[in-house]
């Protein structure tokens, strides 16, 4: 892995530029504690364990995983809502893994958030105008706030005169409008959006999307895009990271990746897809639920179900020795298109159903 | 039924006919289906599809009868094998609710008691309907729960719901609905809340049954993706009301409503390459005051002077496609292919 003072960093295979924001080895641990006055250790949840990748200025960043592989926790220790067990994360430059609240409160205008929740990640007590302008008041350096809430409101879609208006008084999608606006507010250079759309309507997801999509080109915004939706994040992302039990399991391009998978868990998810439109295509159906990140399995942890170590074992119940014993590294397969799998898909391979379901 | 509705095999199971079912709130009157007419058949699966607040729920709760005369205004006709259930009452529904006609739920971690073990709470949804000894009913679970797929059911069998996956919460729903052997199963949103790999096993599994009990299905969803997957028969609802109803292929490649091609529009695919979504303005009317003439003309981009005035009626306009809206066969035709020709067009 290239360390973090040389500029062409390839590790997640975007070569070029410099990132915005760079995580190395990154790893959170939850402890799960027995006893009142005495805690005592008994577990650990692996939330996220040795995650490394790039982001480049001015481009999406798709984060997909199924629920519990550890995306949202990765976006909470980039914005150091959480603190990381081990591991570095640096934002345009800085290393910030150590940083105190007071020395991330300038860091914050850079960086802001998009919730999934429409509903939950606004005060019902507050106008809209009170919530688009809480980041001024927090952070300071504007003098027009009311003008410039405004501005923010016209150009996410909301009707300016509504600014004296309660949350309860909009539609979902309006409301995650005024999230967007939010988030906006400072001139952020780098928003992370955590599933801002599953909570809306079809209709209605394709206007926030178009939105969103808008506002990066305007602004130059750099996303982190945080879905469980496949096809969500096809459309949006330029790049996009898989994540399965705390790791990051294969990187590529939007294109690359749906096209081409390498990580037989990539090529299972992808297929799950339904594809609508009566296409036909062959689902490779995993087996059983994923496995428990407080006891997660040795050795790569999709081997309990991988179609594929099946495949080069020739048995149903059995997968090679290294895939049992030790995690792959995320490694280049092709150029910009890394898996971390010691037998990744060639072109064109297709996964045979694993025997037993 | 003899208005040539798309009509794949089977006979007719459940006929519903201009159902109508108001809720009356302190706010106004909330018309959450407003003249309703489809059937299901055997060996059909048959997707009921739209955005939240479209009615879909609640068709499915007025055919089952957990929607009575006492709490909304219901009119029309829910036939199942030729009786009416909106005529029936409570103990004669009881007997057709959870044996003839049964249901799954979206969440599955709300539909089990959370402090009843699993196994013990499907003996008693056997024994609600046979007269069975528990040792039987018992055996006659073990063999359900190891039908719909989980792994050493004599085990699981003991357990509590929340030593069960989502999933298998799933699995152990349907093993549930299954017992009775059920002519028609209705599935609400089952698989929302699972996870994309699971639920492919959750959709696989309720098509393998459909075959083997040969029964009819009713899928609701507001996932376009997984209708056009798994149903045979589409309807597609807006505002109480249905907008389009016919096969899969031909609600899917040929649409015929405004409303069908802006929520195609809308979505994107897995498998397109950026084409970019061209939402429907606007958001969806409240039940309470839903628009006059047709409920979607105030987002649709191609209504003219009959649209905000006259109902367009739902019916058969040939093809066995039947749809409600007032522009012509012939308009439409032209439309869409412009729309599908102005998207191909626009850069990603």
């Amino acid at each position: 892995m290239s360390s973090l003072a040389e500029p062409r960093t390839t590790a997640d295979g975007r070569p070029g530029g410099d990132a915005l924001v760079s995580v190395r080895n990154l790893t959170k641990r939850f402890p799960i504690t027995r006893g009142i006055i005495f805690q005592r250790e008994i577990a650990r949840v692996h939330a996220v364990e040795d995650v490394s990748f790039d982001i480049f200025p001015g481009e999406t960043l798709g984060l997909v995983g199924e629920s519990g592989s550890g995306k949202s926790t990765t976006a909470r220790l980039i914005t150091k809502l959480l603190d990381a067990t081990a591991g570095t994360i640096a934002f345009d430059g800085q290393d910030i893994t150590g940083f105190s609240r007071r020395q991330m409160r300038p860091l914050r205008r850079e960086m802001q958030m998009i919730f999934q929740d429409p509903y939950s990640s606004l005060n019902p007590r507050q106008t809209v105008g009170q919530i688009i302008s809480a980041p001024y008041a927090i952070q300071g350096g504007e003098r027009n706030v009311r003008r410039r809430v405004q501005e923010l409101m016209d150009r996410v879609g909301l009707n300016p005169e509504h600014y004296n208006r309660y949350p309860h008084e909009f539609s979902g999608g309006q409301r995650q409008r005024i999230g967007v606006a939010r988030a906006l507010a400072l001139s952020p250079k780098l928003i992370i959006c955590d599933e801002p759309v599953s909570a809306l309507d079809v209709s209605i997801q394709a206007q926030i999307l178009n939105l969103l999509e808008g506002l990066q080109r305007d602004f130059n915004l750099t996303y982190l895009f945080i879905s469980h939706d496949l096809s969500v994040v096809r459309h949006i992302s330029d790049r996009i990271a898989v994540m399965y039990l705390g790791h990051i399991v294969e990187v590529g391009s939007a294109e690359e990746l749906y096209d081409n998978p390498k990580h037989p868990y990539t090529a299972s998810l992808l297929s799950a897809v339904p594809k609508g439109m009566g296409e036909t295509h062959r689902r490779v159906l995993l087996s059983g639920d994923v496995p428990s990140p407080i006891d997660p399995p040795p050795g790569c942890v999709f081997h309990t179900r991988c179609p594929k170590a099946r495949m080069v074992s020739g048995s149903p119940d059995e997968v090679p020795e290294n895939c049992r014993t030790e995690f792959p590294p995320l490694g280049e397969v092709e150029p910009r298109h890394l898996a971390a799998c010691w037998y990744p898909l060639k072109a064109g391979e297709e996964l045979r159903q694993a025997a037993h379901r | 039924m003899s208005d040539g509705f798309a009509t794949p095999r089977g006979e007719a199971l459940l006929e519903v006919h201009d159902l109508k079912v108001h809720f009356p709130t302190s706010d106004g009157l909330v018309k959450a289906v407003d003249g309703l007419t489809f059937s299901v058949r055997r060996g059909e699966t048959f997707g009921i599809v739209g955005e939240s607040g479209s009615g879909k729920s609640v068709t499915c709760l007025t055919a089952l009868g957990l929607i009575t005369r006492e709490s909304a205004t219901v009119e029309g006709e829910v036939l199942f094998k030729g009786r009416d259930l909106l005529t029936l009452s409570n103990d004669e529904l009881r007997k057709v609710r959870g044996k003839e006609v049964a249901m799954i739920f979206q969440d599955p971690f709300a539909s089990l008691h959370p402090m009843y073990r699993v196994g013990d709470q499907l003996v008693e949804a056997v024994r609600v309907h046979d007269d069975m000894r528990k040792g039987a009913a018992q055996e006659r679970v073990v063999e359900m729960l190891s039908a719909v797929g989980i792994p050493r059911p004599r085990e699981r069998f003991r357990d509590y719901p929340h030593q069960y996956s989502g999933g298998m919460r799933q699995r152990a729903m349907i093993a549930m609905a299954l017992l009775h052997n059920p002519d028609v199963l209705i599935a609400d949103e089952p698989t929302t809340a699972l996870d994309v790999t699971v639920q492919a096993q959750i959709l696989e599994l309720i098509e393998r049954i459909k075959g083997e009990f040969q029964i009819g299905v009713i899928l609701i969803t507001h996932d376009l993706g997984v209708i056009a997957d798994v149903a045979q028969t589409v309807m597609v609802m807006y505002a109480g009301r249905s907008m389009e109803l016919g096969a899969r292929h031909e609600v899917f490649g040929k649409p015929l409503h405004p409303y069908t091609w802006g929520l195609l529009e809308s979505i994107p695919r897995v498998t397109s390459k950026g084409q970019p979504l061209l939402p429907i303005e606007g958001s969806p009317p409240s039940l309470i005051r839903v628009p006059p003439g047709c409920p979607f003309h105030p987002r649709c981009p191609h209504r003219f002077s009959p649209c905000d005035e006259e109902r367009p009626a739902f019916k058969d306009r040939g093809g066995g496609h039947p749809e409600a809206c007032h522009l012509t066969a012939d308009d439409k035709r032209t439309l869409w292919a412009e729309r599908e020709a102005k998207r191909a067009k626009i850069p990603a």
